[in-house]
């Protein structure tokens, strides 16, 4: 009975995160795309959740749907006239396209099926503690050269988003 | 958890990390309408970024559980790396100031950059090798972009953005089908899967590494994955358009080395067919493409398509000669693309956006110094003895043909003989085109001596071809 339910959640948790997403790249507002992505990146998290990935889950939905989510919205919100805006999707060669489109989730999908996937047969336990020890320590690099990552995303945003030539000099 | 750190592994990163945060604050307080003092921190600490890299050349070995390595192959590229980047830097103020983009910033892109190629080029994991291309690919978008009141420069950033993050989709991809296969994402626990399985590429390991390479190719702008190189090196500013042609193609070359090139295994894998193919494209594409060309910078820009074919049989070959012939040829091809980039533009009259190759017209009377280096590029590029660019097309060439792979070597040969139009239709133009209204050069003393120290280099390594190339051996060997 509880795998039933188990598997009925996780189902649900597939058709919100594929239908919405679904919906956000096929709807003509772009207010709807926005609202769907909501749904699209929680039905994400609950995915982690049943992979056992509590940290992940998490951070998706703090990052994710509570930060960046938050500014699209936002961003759209105040944007003039953006309601009544309809996006061109007059895409060039769209059969042409479908041909390697299809021949890649062709490969994609023989590749699902035929692996063997290495299934971990351990019990969830929490993973926040562990992934913070292996960030200081076997991992320190990566984890410095992200945050020089972010260093180059953060100058350069503003570089970039800086109004006028003129308001440079400060 | 016992780890080893070993510092000195990461000793040419530590420096280049600490001069970014140097530059900023730098910039910040001196900053106002003078750029002097992030320029000459920018300098400084380049040059003290290359010291550390030779002293320690070759000496510090793994670090940090094999996640990054400070061996021979690391410190030949971040050489490389690190001298191209100064040469770009110590003549950037002259164009910045002219095109009114002289914003600190620039300075300090340019480091990043090379910090992540730098993790590129001595990556030992997975991890740090996509940390590291990200790294160069997002200060690039920038540079790219920085020139943001010209449409053209606006277009070329957002076109390298927004493809550079389509192919970083697939590049991750592969990552993550590799890590699924072989439960690590360590090129060493990689390397000993497939040498131990029995069929190395079942399950999503084949899958994974055609994604990967995948993703490489289209950072070294490779047919099918070149279509962004000309818009993007057209529209971005020209010393980052010099930039971009030499480093980051080499920090893709060195990642892709580090990862595939590995004789010891023979995989019989099914792309050795399929970069026989890229690579035989990639020549011909980009050559017949560079002959239409009335833009100096476009007519680069597919000449660098094709470089990228020629260096590509090198990693066909997959043979030491290959794969040091490659080191020599990135090295050197560094130098005659920023010498020619930079000469470029001090010659441009027209402004961004109109590098016409008839402004070079009448050069060698003009400015016969600036012809005769230009001249040297250029023979250089097509390869023409003795000159540095002959001796890197040679070994790679011939490690084709050791390799068995004859007719990929004679399609790239006689596209040499194809190339020799172009190339030297810029000398054709300099000394015998007459044309009306041609002011002379201005004086531009930084431009004047990076050109010259690019030709001085070419002129010695190809008289001398001999010591780089051993030191080029000796730092494949370490790669081992």
């Amino acid at each position: 009975m509880i795998d039933i339910l188990i598997q009925a959640i996780f189902w649900l948790f597939v058709v919100l995160t594929v239908g919405s997403a679904i919906v956000v790249v096929f709807s003509k507002r772009i207010i709807y795309s926005a609202f769907a992505l909501l749904f699209t990146l929680i039905g994400v998290a609950g995915l982690y959740v049943f992979l056992a990935a509590d940290f992940l889950a998490a951070s998706q939905m703090l990052i994710y749907v509570g930060g960046i989510l938050t500014l699209i919205i936002f961003g759209v919100f105040l944007t003039a006239k953006i309601y009544g805006m309809t996006i061109p999707d007059q895409a060039h060669q769209r059969y042409l396209a479908l041909l390697p489109v299809a021949g890649f989730a062709a490969v994609l999908i023989h590749v699902l099926f035929s692996a063997d996937w290495n299934l971990l047969q351990s019990t969830a336990e929490p993973t926040t503690e562990n992934l913070g020890k292996l960030l200081l320590t076997t991992y320190l690099v990566p984890f410095e050269v992200a945050s020089v990552l972010l260093l180059a995303a953060l100058i350069g945003a503003m570089r970039i988003s800086r109004p006028r030539e003129e308001d440079d000099d400060r | 958890m016992n780890i080893t750190y070993n510092l000195p592994a990461i000793g040419t990163q530590l420096v280049l990390g600490a001069g970014v945060i140097l530059v900023l604050l730098a910039d910040l307080l001196t900053g106002k309408k003078n750029r002097d003092v992030a320029y000459q921190t920018t300098l400084t600490v380049l040059v003290l970024a290359g010291i550390i890299c030779v002293m320690k050349w070759g000496s510090a070995g793994a670090g940090f559980g094999g996640q990054v390595f400070g061996d021979g192959f690391a410190s030949f590229f971040n050489l490389a790396f690190l001298a191209i980047a100064f040469l770009v830097v110590f003549n950037s103020p002259n164009y910045l100031k002219r095109n009114e983009i002289d914003h600190g910033e620039y300075y300090m892109l340019i480091l990043i950059a090379v910090l992540g190629m730098t993790f590129m080029s001595s990556a030992g994991d997975l991890l740090i090798f996509f940390l590291g291309l990200e790294t160069m690919s997002i200060s690039l978008y920038v540079l790219a972009g920085f020139h943001k009141s010209r449409a053209r420069s606006n277009e070329s950033s957002l076109k390298y953005l927004l493809l550079g993050a389509f192919f970083t989709g697939f590049l991750l991809y592969g990552i993550a089908l590799i890590y699924g296969q072989v439960g690590s994402t360590n090129l060493a626990d990689i390397t000993s899967y497939l040498a131990g399985s029995a069929n190395p590429l079942g399950g999503y390991m084949g899958v994974g590494l055609a994604l990967l390479l995948v993703g490489l190719l289209f950072k070294m702008a490779v047919v099918p994955f070149h279509f962004w190189s000309p818009d993007v090196y057209d529209g971005a500013p020209t010393p980052v358009t010099a930039f971009m042609s030499a480093a980051p193609k080499a920090a893709a070359f060195a990642a892709a080395l580090r990862i595939f090139y590995d004789p010891a295994i023979s995989l019989g894998l099914p792309w050795d067919k399929t970069l026989w193919i890229a690579a035989a494209l990639t020549i011909t594409l980009g050559n017949f493409a560079a002959l239409a060309q009335s833009s100096i910078k476009r007519m680069l820009a597919y000449s660098s398509i094709t470089h990228a074919g020629y260096l590509m049989i090198g990693l066909a070959a997959g043979n030491e000669l290959g794969a040091s012939g490659m080191l020599y040829y990135l090295f050197t091809y560094g130098f005659m693309n920023v010498g020619a980039f930079t000469i470029a533009w001090l010659v441009n009259r027209r402004g961004e956006g109109n590098y016409l190759l008839s402004d070079f017209a009448q050069l060698g009377s003009r400015n016969p110094v600036m012809a005769l280096l230009m001249s040297i590029f250029m023979l250089s590029l097509t390869g023409i003895p003795p000159l540095a660019g002959f001796f890197g097309k040679l070994y790679v060439f011939s490690a084709g043909v050791k390799a068995g792979l004859i007719w990929l070597v004679v399609i790239a040969v006689l596209n040499s003989v194809v190339s020799v139009f172009y190339y030297l239709r810029v000398m054709v133009i300099m000394y015998m085109r007459e044309e009306e209204g041609l002011k002379d050069l201005e004086k531009a003393p930084t431009v004047a001596i990076t050109a010259i120290l690019c030709g001085l280099v070419i002129l010695l390594l190809g008289l001398f071809p001999g010591p780089l190339l051993d030191l080029a051996r000796e730092s494949v060997l370490s790669l081992l």
